[in-house]
Formats: structure tokens, sequence, C-alpha cells
């Protein structure tokens, strides 16, 4: 499934957030989206997410219009994480996992108070699914401790596990690495280069450009709320309006 | 002790080298020990008192008490044992400084304190002040063989002090002066117990094992719940009272699925229960006991539905002072008799008790007391709302109820329908409150608006803050606390508002996880 | 339509009333975001504090012009001490806790407060007859009349609201509030001691609510209890009708409650014993569907 976004805008009153941008994630792969503060890439990840409707143009999955409701576009298969990250503190690590499957979990109210059969099973599946991921992004599955007492980085992977666990189509990854030493940021480039390899398309928001240009297969730059620049990081990176428009930035 | 909230238990013991009691013994501490024992058999009275505790000035009798083992000198004397234990010295610190000033506190006030009461509170202070830093011991979960017999006894334990704290103090002032005094500090005894346990690990311990051998321990609990009625508390007057709480506790139960589960802040959750009480009453002489239930909880579901609606608009703060305008809204429209449903001041008087199969419930069985019926059915109205609440815990819905707790925009990023979440949230609770409100109509026989008032809804509250938001033995707890304190301490009814609000003021500031919950 | 003019005259009165304590809440709420559910009781002890003064210091006899100040006196002095220490006690080690525990906290004081004064306050399990301290009698314009207390607070409550305003807006406390309501964390950052803003936040509502007490007790001639509790809602209802934060959206708002209060007593459904019901219906709706009420900023969602 391809997330496309045609010529979409966002004022709020009389601010220009985004103006005619247009990107397409496509099926597989990594998308990178970087550019200076204040350039529009949450506004662009917030519409991309369902959290926002555009003020004008379209947005896409699979050809279907892309409900304005977060609950619905992780239903239709777009999985986001947090920039700064947002686990639910007090529940279990693996409830947390548990929470990101819940639109692929099928429970009636009744199998559930009487714990049917047919509740059980599906209960013991969404635990292994959620073992899995939690696995897949190399934390202990069997881990019962809250997740807000968790380190930093574990918490950021657990939030990947719990948006994967949702069988996303595409994964939105809001700053994966902030707050990250060099270590922690090569593994979870490793990382996420296995989430691709699994068929799942990756975006990844990022101001750390270095990330971007050796993680991605593609790369977008928003300045100003308009998409400058895009095309595969070799190019993007030698392209001049990208190196005016950072050190533009860098200057002030 | 929690059922559903157990952590693993941490394998290092930790305890064993932190504990400087053992390289050097602490004479202080062992000096209060040694003043509690003393304490226990000196006088505690100048005089003879009539009744109650202090039927004589005698110094070596025990067992003085009308009830074998709550008499207060052999509290005294197993504290002070347990004093001498490195981890137990806190928690009977404390236990032994209850008893002595609650009976301090009466003796001064009849003129009569002597030479055992201040004793044993230094003994008790220096306990308590010596206390050694040592982390609760944790110990390893036995196999089945073990673990079914551990939880027998526990339970039957449980049932025991039950029943004990209940019947502690007798049953009104009329029939023992220092009645009150008893009950507090069996209440100081009984925590100290508890406490006590809870240092060496046991509770935990325990608590992981109901939560591995869930449905036996959940049928010995039950077993021993209805086991009441045989033991000192099974009499009409005690099984009325308790059957009260339950009615009380499965409605706290409810209100824990909307709070604690889902994080709604529910302050006109009593109006469910009206709802329920009202609708039954207006039927209780039309059609049998079962159909009025459900005829009153689905009408109370369907108002939590109505009430429910706004959280899709309304958030957090102002969610509360919404239902809070609910109640409010329903309690002056009972007042005013709407529709001539309520009865308005005049209530609704001359319910039948519940029949069924010929058998009224409110006449003994066989030898069993008046009463008993009620406190059964109270008791699987309760062991009913704890199924629906672990059950509901643990699966996809009460998942998202607790994401929407902790934080709603992402729990709607995650995929939950957070609006119908919520008004699940509120139709569950509000028809448990429903039935538990049919209950409650029948088993007073009269049903008026002032029973449901915000300051019950208050009371709902504090019971689920109380014993931990979110678990379940909390609102069992909670409820038993806030509603057989009141029966048992009349003299002191007209503070006990003052003192809930204190509570809920206390326990933000200090438990905000409630008195229950282990972390 | 006397009867319509005269229901409008004792709606404004009411309201005015309420809109003094409406504006200790909506004023809390702008810098703490905390809804003080016990601010209401801060008006119940001030009333008792005026009627305490009256009673038991005042010797017998003293002019009605001169018992009134020592009155205002004594009730803003109880009511700045209980909101001084309901927020240092009860508030301000909450700061940063879960989302429950301040409002529950809130209800506790508010619980407490209500038993303090009804369990040890001589005769306060049943209202008690306040002291006349003000001429009796009435203004009469056309068929309408108001009693003089009614007169003197229509004319005190919106001096006293645009003495707040203007304070807030020119003077160098009414800027570090301004600031801090916008934005605690950048305020401290720019050296603004947020606690102090708090607490004073805290103490002109405190002002307000005891000056409230006594217009409202020597127009109704009786308090009890429970008046901090309903009017408490009353003026809660007013700041969010007016939009929380806004302090003209605060006075307003109180004003257009004791209008319904009244005219929805007089003429809707139900007649006076419902006139509650219809003041929490309103509530309601508002919470429903204007949050930010007429004057308030809409919320922004969190991403």
């Amino acid at each position: 499934m391809t997330l496309i976004a045609e010529r979409v805008s966002m004022r709020f009153g009389g601010l220009v957030a985004l103006e005619d941008v247009s990107l397409a994630v496509p099926g597989t792969g990594i998308v990178g989206l970087i550019g200076p503060n204040g350039a529009g890439k949450t506004t662009l990840f917030n519409c991309l997410t369902g959290l926002s409707a555009p003020t004008s143009g379209r947005i896409t999955l699979g050809g279907r219009p892309l409900p304005a409701d977060p609950a619905e576009a992780m239903r239709g298969g777009v999985a986001r994480t947090f920039q700064n990250i947002r686990l639910f503190g007090e529940m279990s690590v693996l409830d947390n996992v548990l929470v990101g499957r819940h639109s692929r979990i099928r429970q009636s109210l009744l199998g559930a108070l009487v714990r049917s059969p047919g509740f059980r099973r599906s209960e013991t599946e969404a635990a292994e699914r959620a073992r899995a991921e939690l696995a897949f992004v190399g934390l202990d599955p069997d881990v019962r401790r809250p997740a807000g007492s968790l380190s930093y980085g574990d918490q950021r992977r657990v939030e990947i596990a719990r948006a994967l666990a949702g069988d996303p189509a595409v994964l939105m990854l809001d700053e994966p690495t902030a707050g990250m030493n060099g270590a922690e940021t090569a593994a979870i480039g490793t990382l996420i280069r296995g989430i691709r390899d699994r068929g799942i398309a990756v975006v990844v928001i990022e101001h750390d450009t270095k990330f971007i240009f050796s993680l991605c297969d593609h790369v977008h730059v928003l300045v100003r709320g308009r998409m400058l620049v895009e095309g595969p990081p070799t190019s993007v990176r030698d392209d001049p309006r990208v190196i005016e428009a950072y050190l533009g930035t860098a200057e002030c | 002790m929690t059922l559903d909230d157990a952590k693993v238990l941490v394998d290092a013991p930790g305890g064993r080298h932190a504990n400087p009691a053992r390289h050097r013994p602490d004479l202080l501490a062992w000096a209060g020990a040694a003043l509690v024992l003393v304490g226990a058999l000196l006088p505690w009275a100048a005089f003879v008192l009539p009744g109650g505790a202090y039927p004589d000035r005698a110094t070596l009798q025990f067992f003085d008490a009308p009830h074998l083992v709550s008499g207060f000198r052999l509290h005294l004397v197993l504290l002070g044992l347990a004093g001498l234990a490195g981890r137990a010295r806190r928690p009977a610190g404390i236990g032994v400084v209850v008893i002595a000033v609650v009976h301090l506190a009466f003796l001064i006030g009849l003129g009569a304190p002597s030479a055992g009461g201040p004793v044993a509170l230094v003994g008790g202070v220096l306990l308590v002040w010596r206390r050694p830093a040592v982390p609760a011991l944790s110990l390893p979960l036995p196999g089945r063989v073990l673990a079914w017999p551990a939880l027998l006894a526990a339970f039957a334990g449980l049932l025991w002090l039950v029943s004990a704290t209940l019947t502690a103090g007798g049953q009104s002032r009329a029939t023992n002066p220092h009645g009150g005094a008893e009950f507090l500090a069996f209440c100081g005894f009984a925590f100290a117990l508890v406490g006590v346990l809870s240092a060496y690990g046991v509770l935990t311990w325990l608590a992981a094992l109901t939560q591995r051998h869930r449905i036996f321990a959940f049928t010995v609990m039950l077993a021993c719940a209805l086991l009441l009625p045989v033991t000192g508390a099974g009499t009409g007057y005690w099984m009325t009272v308790a059957s009260t709480i339950g009615v009380y506790a499965a409605t706290a139960i409810g209100l824990n699925i909307v709070v604690g589960l889902a994080g709604l802040l529910d302050l006109g959750y009593v109006a469910f229960l009206g709802i329920g009480a009202f609708t039954a009453a207006n039927l209780a002489h039309s059609v049998p006991f079962p159909v009025a239930a459900l005829a009153g909880a689905a009408v109370a579901g369907f108002f939590g539905v109505v009430v429910g609606a706004p959280t899709l608009r309304v958030r957090g703060d102002y969610l509360a002072i919404v239902t809070l305008a609910f109640g409010e809204i329903f309690f002056r429209a009972a007042q005013n008799d709407i529709g001539g449903l309520t009865g308005g001041v005049n209530a609704i008087p001359g319910i039948p008790p519940i029949t069924l199969f010929g058998q009224a419930f409110n006449q003994p069985v066989g030898a069993l007391p008046g009463g008993f019926l009620y406190y059964g059915l109270a008791v699987l109205l309760v062991a009913a709302a704890m199924v629906v609440l672990v059950n509901l815990k643990h699966s996809r819905t009460g998942r998202a109820w607790e994401a929407i707790r902790e934080d709603e925009d992402v729990a709607r990023a995650m995929g939950v329908r957070t609006g119908r979440a919520k008004i699940l949230a509120f139709l569950v609770g509000a028809t448990m409150a429903g039935l538990a409100g049919a209950v409650f109509a029948h088993k007073l026989g009269t049903v008026g608006y002032e029973s449901f008032d915000f300051s019950e809804s208050v009371t709902l509250l504090a019971a689920v803050i109380l014993g931990g938001m979110g678990t379940v033995p909390g609102a069992v707890v909670g409820a038993s606390l806030l509603f057989v304190l009141p029966e048992k301490l009349r003299e002191f009814s007209d503070y006990r508002l003052m003192l809930f609000g204190l509570a809920l003021i206390l326990i933000m500031r200090f438990r905000p996880r409630g008195l229950v919950s282990s972390s | 339509m006397a009867t319509l003019a005269q229901q409008i005259v004792n709606g404004l009165v009411l309201g005015a009333l309420i809109g003094l304590i409406a504006l200790g809440y909506t004023m809390v709420y702008g810098i703490v975001q905390l809804i003080n559910f016990a601010h209401g009781e801060v008006f119940m002890v001030g009333a008792f504090g005026a009627h305490f003064i009256s009673l038991y210091v005042l010797p017998e006899g003293v002019p009605w012009y001169a018992a009134l100040p020592v009155m205002f006196l004594a009730a803003v002095a109880v009511s700045v001490v209980v909101a001084m220490a309901m927020e240092r006690l009860a508030y301000r080690p909450l700061r940063g806790a879960h989302t429950l525990a301040p409002l529950i906290t809130a209800l506790g004081v508010s619980i407490l407060l209500q038993e303090v004064v009804r369990v040890f306050y001589p005769g306060a399990t049943a209202p008690l007859p306040f002291p006349r301290a003000f001429p009796d009698g009435s203004l009469a314009v056309g068929p309408v009349t108001v009693l003089w207390t009614g007169v003197l607070a229509l004319t005190v409550a919106p001096l006293l609201g645009a003495a707040v305003h203007l304070y807030v807006e020119r003077s160098r406390l009414g800027r570090a509030m301004r600031a801090t309501a916008q934005d605690a964390d950048a305020a401290r950052l720019m050296g603004i001691d947020t606690d102090r803003v708090t607490l004073a936040t805290f103490v002109i509502g405190g002002v307000l609510a005891g000056v409230g007490a006594v217009l409202y007790g020597i127009h109704y001639t009786q308090i009890d209890t429970a008046i901090g509790f309903q009017n408490g809602i009353f003026a809660f209802t007013a700041a969010v009708l007016g939009g929380i934060g806004s302090i003209r959206g605060a006075m307003l708002g109180a004003l257009c409650l004791g209008l319904v209060k009244s005219l929805a007593g007089q003429y809707a459904w139900g007649g006076a014993q419902y006139d509650y019901v219809w003041v929490f219906a309103l509530l309601i709706l508002v919470l429903m569907f204007r949050p930010q009420g007429f004057l308030g900023r809409p919320e922004r969602v969190r991403a």
C-alpha cells in the first residue's frame, strides 16, 4: 500500500505551515523527511497519521482517502511513534504492545466476561505476537515491569514494537534517535532496516541529516513549508539548495 | 494484597547482608520490646471498670475480652515478641502505639489511666524509632502441592480476621461502653499483623500465588466469604451490616472500572445505584426479583451511556464536573419526585423482601441467622463484580481503558476508538451499580433520595482511592473500611465525612496508589 | 411584565455575588490549571468569619456602618488565610502529580472545610441567621423593588471585578500572573517566582470570596455550611460559561447564570424546585459544546 500526499496545504489562521506539499511513500523502503526546525515536518507528520486534516489537498492510503482520525488511520495501516516517548507508563511492557495490537484483536465483551475458548485463543495469539515484536526490537519478551521504568533507549524500542504490533503498512517514526548516542543510533538504524526487510514502509523524520542519508532509500527535504528537494540520498546530499537551506538556518 | 497487580518477585534477597541488627544487637529496640511485654502485664486501669476490656485490674489475665483471641493484652504480648525480630519491628511498633494510644485516650477520658498504657506506648515508640532499614523478604513460589494449602490457610486466616474485626467491641455502645476502643485497638493489631506479614514478603508471595492459581484462589475466597455466618459474626445484625457493605463494595468495584481502569473521574456515580434502586422499587410489586434486578441494571446502564456521552467531547477535570452535574440533577429530580417515580421526600416504602422459591430473604434459614440469604446474595454480587473487573481488565477492552487512562491521544493513535471505549466503561460501571441498587432497594425495604446524595458518591470514590485505583481487592477493602468504620464508631459519626475529606487529601499526598497497592 | 423585570433584577443580584466567587475560580484555573473545587468553601468560611465577629466579638448596639467594615475585614481575613493554607498545604505538594490527584484533593479539602465548620462552629448544623448589617428596606423603580443589600451587591461586585481586571492588566504582579498563565515554565526561566504568583492568586481569590460572602449574607440573611458548595458549583459554571481564565468572562458568565436560574425558576417547567437542574443542564451543555466559553480561547489539542 502506498501512502500519498497530494498538494497538501495547512494553514493556521494566517500562518502557512505547509504549502502544496506532495510526497509518496512506496509500499516498501525507507523514506526520510528532513528539514530545519519549523520547516513543517511535524505538521506534515500529523497529516499523514490522521491527527489533523489538511486545509487543502488530499492524502490517500492504498488509493483510498486517509481518515482524519488517528484511530482510523492506525486501523487503515499507518502506525507511528512519538518524538518525546509516550508509552503507557504504568502498564506493563507487554500490555503496551498489546494495546498496539488492539485493532487487530477480535474479542466480544461477553467472550471476555466468561473467558470463552475463542477469547482465550485470541488472547494467546495476541500475546504471542506481542512477545514476537518485543523480541524483534531486541527486548526480553518476559519483562513484567511497568513500561515507564525502562531505560530511555528501551522505551523507544517498546514504542516501535507497539506500533509494529498493529500490522502497519507504513510505520512513521518521529525522530527515533533523539537523545541517543552514536552506538544507540546505529542500533536503531539496523532495527529500521530490519523493519523494511519485513516489507513495511518506514517514514523517518529527523533533523540529524547524517543518519537519514545513511539509512534512507529516498529523502525529502522540507523547508519553510515547501518541499524543496527530493530524491535518493546521494543526490539530495549534494544539492546546493539543501546545503544553502541548512547553512542558512545555521547562521541565524 | 493485590490479586492482579502482583509484580514478579525479584530474585535478589538483598536483606541478608544489609541487616545491621544481625551484627550488632540493637539494645534500645530490645528494650522497647521488653517494655511492650511488661506493659502487657501491668494494670491498665486504676480502678475496676464494669464490662469491656478492663473487667478487673488483674495483670496476668490475657484472655479477658469477650472474644478469646481479641484481648488487647494478648495482642501486646504477640507484638512485643514480634518486635524482637528486625523486620517486624516497625509494623509491630505501630500496632502497639495504636493500641496504647486508643486505650489511653479512653482510660484518660474515664479518669482511670494506670501504668500499663504509658509503658507500652514508650515501648512501641522505641520499636518504631529503632526500625532497621531492611527490604522485604522475597520467598520462592512453591508448586501446587504447597500452594493450595497455603492459599486455603491464608483465606481461612483472612476469614478469621474479618470476623474478629467485625465483632471486635460488640455491636453497639449499649452492650459495651468501651466498644469503640476495643474495635480501634483491634484494628491496630490487625494492621500490625498485616504489616508484619508484608515485611516478611508473605503478602507479595500470597498475591503471586493467587495470581498463579487464580481460579482456585477465587473459589476458596468465595467459600470463605460464604462461611462468615458460621463464625462469631453470624448474627442477624452482622449479616445485615455485611450485606450492606457487600452492596456498596459491588458498586465501588463498578466505579473502579470507570475511575480506576479508564481514568474517568465520576463524581455522580451514586446516581446509578439510585436509578437501579428506584427502578426495582417501582417494579417490586409487579415482577419477580430477577426481572426487577435486570430492569434496574438495564435502566442504570442506559443512563450510564447518557452520562458517558459527553466524554466524546469533554475530558479530564471538565468531565468530572459534568458527572457531578448529572449526579446533582438526579438528586434534585428524585427529591422532587419526578414523574411520581421516586416518592420525593416520602421515599418509596414497603418494598417486599426478595422471595425466591418461597423463601423470603429476610427470614432465617434453618440454624443460619436471618439476613444470611441477603449476605449470600451480596457475596455473590461482589464476586460477580470482581469477575467482571478482572476478566475485563485482562482483555482487549480493559487494556484500551488503561491506555486511555494513561494517555488518551496515544491510545487513539494506537487504533483505540476511544469514544466507544469510554462510553462502554460508563455502561458497564453503571449496569453494575444498577444491579447493586436493585438488591439495595429490596434489602432496605424503603428507598429515598437521601441515600444518593453527593457525599455518597464521595464515599464510594474514597473507597476506590483508599483501596487503590484499578485493583480488584482494593475496592472491597476500601468499601469495607468506609462502611464498617461508621458502623463501629458511632460515637464519632459526626466526624465521618471530615475524616473522609482528610483521608482523601492525605492519600493523594502520601499514597496516591491507595493503601492496598504494594508499589 | 413586572414579574419578568423583578426576576431579571433578582437574577442580576445573584449573578453579581456569584461573579465574585467565579473570579477566584477563573484566576486559579488560569494560573495552575486546577479546578479549585474548594474555592466555594473559601467563600463559606468567610461568611462564618463575618458571622463570628459580629455575634461574638462586636459589642451589641454597634451601628451598621461601623459593623459592616469590620465584618468585611473579618471575612476577608478568614477567607485569605484558608485559601493560602489550602494552596500551601494541599495543592503545592502535588505539582506534577498524576492528573486526578489535584481534583480529588480539592474535593477532600472542600469536604474537610465544610465538615470542620459544621461540627465545630456553634449552631452550624442548621442554617444560621446572618446579622442585619445594612439598612433594611428597598429601592423601588416602577414596579421593581431591589433590597438595598442587592443594590450594594450590584455596585460593589462590578467595581471589584473591574479593579481586579485593572490590577492584572497594569500591575507588576499582574504581569507576572499573565506570564505564568501563558507558560509557567517560561515564566520561571524569566525569573518569575511562580510559587509566589500562585499564592497571590489564591489570596486575591480569597479577598473576593470574603467580600462576596458578607454581601451574600446580608442579602439572603442566612448562611449554612452548604452555601460554599452550592454557590461554588454555580461560580464554576459561570467561570466556564464566560471562558475559564478570562476575568471579564467570569463576571459576564455569572450574570448570565443568575438570569438563567431566576428566570428558569419562574418560567421553566418544574418551577423553582427545578431551577438548580436548569443551571446544571446549562453547565453540561456549555462544557460539551463550547468549553472555551464566551471569551476564552479554544484549547489546543496536543500532538
